[in-house]
């Protein structure tokens, strides 16, 4: 304790400087909670459904960019002999994202036809239930396909220090947070000016009456899932390129985190998605500057206290609930 | 469960198998020898979490086994291993202690890796008098177990004293940052005994900063340690998680005139690789380098890759060692008597191993120099070895 205060006491003026660092470190760590939230708070908006495997799904995001690299022969594999690590171009990146965008969709979809479908109807304690069986299913079957080691992921970036005035962030942050702002405005404009993104506020606002309008909400759902898992694929790689290890339990920690970033900021709320994943990534950052052992759980009693106040989250509906 | 059945059936068959050699070995007045065989214990994990680790250490012995008996084994009787598996569990580790002990009945027995599965078996071994000599274990306690439990490593708190004399005097550093795994006991360890040692010297230690098991965007961290510009960064984690923090230490902008400095958890294939050149010109410490011009270190070096077709570890190298322990411990003892082998164990003087020149102090621990190890291209070049008395 008495170490805390003098960190502080010694910072005197550049205390300000650095707390406006650590605010750019939780914006850059934030956005990619808020990509991740999105993809818990649609599937919960259409079908109330807490769909844990989605962790597991950015996992599969990182995955599903490493392989296809390796295949092309961009590996930071030791046990490759032939090893040299190569400058990956850039439309070589941009495949990646693609391909990894593309296999996540696919996946997110199947996991809907196959696990949630048959349990539509049924009580939402079996959906829930095998949302956690679906996400260990997906863990331990990567454990068994890809190793338990974590895995070197290539260079797609090469990482310096950028100087923005006030504060200075890595060139892979600076791209975290433009391109997650980009995702998430695309992904506003869709479901408010598009034909299918009507179709989903449809069917999350009264499905069966939805169904009764014409409204395919079928395909509907699958398109839910599809778009949440290619934020979750897109948010995989780009921490990939930002943190370059990758393993089967990477999406353990930051499934949680962008699930409580969903509950904060209201889930079933897109916008609450961004905000709930920023202000937690924030306050960690921002908790950090004091004391990185209890950044996690100040981020935590913060939630709490949110809560508290407003039980439905910080943009949440609060309203009837639909049985 | 048939194989479970078929090995219940074998376990049986050996031992009573077993037991009509053995009475003729205890009624000659020492255990696990019999007229021209001396059997020893080696109980290390090669499935489950640590298996790496644990295939390495039985690579080495192996191959030292293989050396000592196409060599005519110990005074005349070639050495009969019976090898364990504890499976990275702790429970394992004390029913294969007990195997060991009363079934195998082992003159002494090696291992094994992981603290917690040493503590585990230490007990039982104690018990039935049997001596026990890790390879690897660090944990402090695990010698405290009793007088029959030895190691062949140094501890934790020599090797974090070390790496802060070795900052301090050799690299002449004053202003140390610490980044610590927080979840983890070796970490936090290494780092207080770092910390301690480093103030001692006369130095700073300006950032000591935590992070949870699992973390792998250390942004705030490193932020903070940037503002008090130290002058030498302190990294006690494992690999995986060095090879991210060094590349995020750079990413941030914290140049190449501030290297960072760990411990034998940095030793691994991937560290390189995964580290991408942000670790260049920095120091961690460990128990032998494979670049060691030595004709002993060569000489093993050159015998396991032709065997195993990869560079030794340092397990595999303790590996190696610890039955050459043994085998000096036995030819001391004059006798296969596991008392008489105990005492000589204890009264070991300047054995020279591939892991260094070593002694057994009063606490039946290893008194060894670590050695320092610069990474540069894809080597890590040994500069300095730090011995005990450098470190009181």
């Amino acid at each position: 304790m008495l170490e805390l205060l003098a960190t502080v006491d010694s910072g005197g003026t550049s205390l300000a400087q650095a707390l406006l660092q650590q605010v750019a470190n939780g914006i850059a760590k934030g956005s990619v909670y808020a990509l991740i939230a999105v993809g818990y708070t649609m599937v919960y908006g259409v079908l109330q459904l807490i769909n844990f495997a989605h962790g597991e799904v950015y996992m599969l995001g990182a995955y599903f960019s490493y392989y296809p690299a390796k295949w092309m022969g961009y590996t930071t594999d030791p046990e490759d002999p032939s090893f040299v690590p190569a400058k990956v171009p850039l439309y070589v990146v941009g495949f990646l994202f693609v391909c990894s965008m593309a296999c996540c969709a696919l996946l997110g979809m199947l996991i809907e036809r196959f696990a949630y479908r048959p349990l539509r109807n049924s009580s939402r304690l079996a959906a829930l239930i095998t949302a956690i069986g679906v996400s260990l299913l997906l863990q331990n079957g990567g454990i068994m396909l890809f190793k338990a080691d974590p895995r070197g992921f290539p260079t797609l970036i090469e990482q310096s220090s950028v100087d923005l005035g006030l504060v200075a962030l890595t060139n892979t942050k600076i791209i975290i947070v433009v391109v997650a702002a980009v995702m998430m405005a695309g992904l506003h404009l869709f479901v408010q000016k598009t034909r299918p993104g009507a179709a989903m506020r449809a069917c999350s606002f009264d499905m069966r009456t939805a169904r009764l309008m014409g409204v395919n909400v079928d395909g509907t759902i699958g398109l839910t899932f599809a778009i949440g898992s290619i934020m979750a694929a897109v948010a995989g790689v780009l921490v990939a390129m930002d943190q370059p290890t990758i393993d089967p339990l990477m999406g353990l920690m930051a499934g949680l985190k962008a699930f409580v970033a969903a509950v904060l900021g209201g889930i079933g709320s897109i916008p609450g998605a961004a905000l709930g994943g920023l202000l937690l990534g924030v306050t960690e950052s921002v908790v950090g500057t004091f004391s990185t052992t209890y950044a996690e759980a100040v981020a935590f009693v913060l939630l709490i206290l949110v809560l508290l106040v407003k039980p439905s989250g910080l943009l949440g509906k609060s309203g009837r609930e639909k049985v | 469960m048939r194989n479970a059945l078929i090995l219940a059936i074998a376990t049986l068959a050996l031992a009573f198998s077993g037991a009509g050699c053995k009475d003729k070995g205890n009624e000659a007045g020492g255990s696990g020898a019999t007229e021209d065989s001396v059997k020893l214990g080696l109980f290390v994990s090669t499935t489950g979490e640590i298996a790496t680790f644990g295939g390495d250490t039985k690579n080495g012995a192996d191959l030292a086994v293989e050396e000592i008996n196409k060599a005519g084994g110990i005074k005349g009787k070639l050495i009969d291993l019976r090898f364990y598996d504890t499976a990275s569990k702790a429970e394992e580790a004390g029913n294969v202690a007990t195997k060991l002990a009363t079934q195998d009945k082992v003159l002494v027995a090696m291992g094994a890796v992981a603290s917690g599965l040493s503590l585990a078996a230490a007990p039982v071994f104690e018990q039935n008098g049997v001596p026990m000599v890790s390879p690897s274990s660090t944990n402090p306690t695990v010698t405290q177990q009793g007088k029959n439990i030895f190691r062949i490593c140094f501890l934790d708190d020599f090797q974090g004293g070390a790496c802060a004399v070795f900052a301090y005097k050799e690299l002449g550093k004053r202003k140390a940052a610490i980044i610590r795994n927080q979840d983890d006991a070796y970490s936090t360890g290494l780092a207080d005994y770092f910390r301690l040692k480093f103030k001692a010297l006369g130095g700073e230690v300006v950032a000591d900063e935590s992070y949870k098991k699992g973390t792998k965007e250390f942004a705030s961290q490193i932020t903070n340690v940037k503002a008090k510009e130290p002058d030498i960064i302190f990294l006690p984690c494992y690999y995986n998680d060095v090879a991210l923090l060094s590349q995020q230490i750079r990413g941030q902008g914290i140049g190449d005139d501030v290297p960072m400095l760990g411990g034998d958890g940095w030793e691994s294939a991937n560290l390189i690789p995964n580290s991408k050149g942000a670790l260049e010109g920095s120091y961690f410490g460990n128990h032998y380098s494979p670049e060691d011009p030595s004709e002993h270190v060569q000489a093993f070096v050159k015998g396991y890759k032709a065997k195993y077709n990869t560079a030794p570890s340092s397990l595999a190298a303790l590996g190696y060692d610890v039955v050459y322990v043994v085998k000096k411990a036995i030819e001391d003892a004059g006798e296969f008597d596991r008392a008489k082998v105990r005492d000589a164990l204890a009264a070991l003087k300047d054995f020279k191993g591939v892991t260094g020149t070593f002694s057994i102090d009063e606490n039946r621990d290893a008194r060894k120099p670590i050695s320092i190890l610069k990474v540069q291209g894809d080597k890590f070049l040994p500069v300095k070895q730090i011995y005990p008395q450098d470190v009181k």
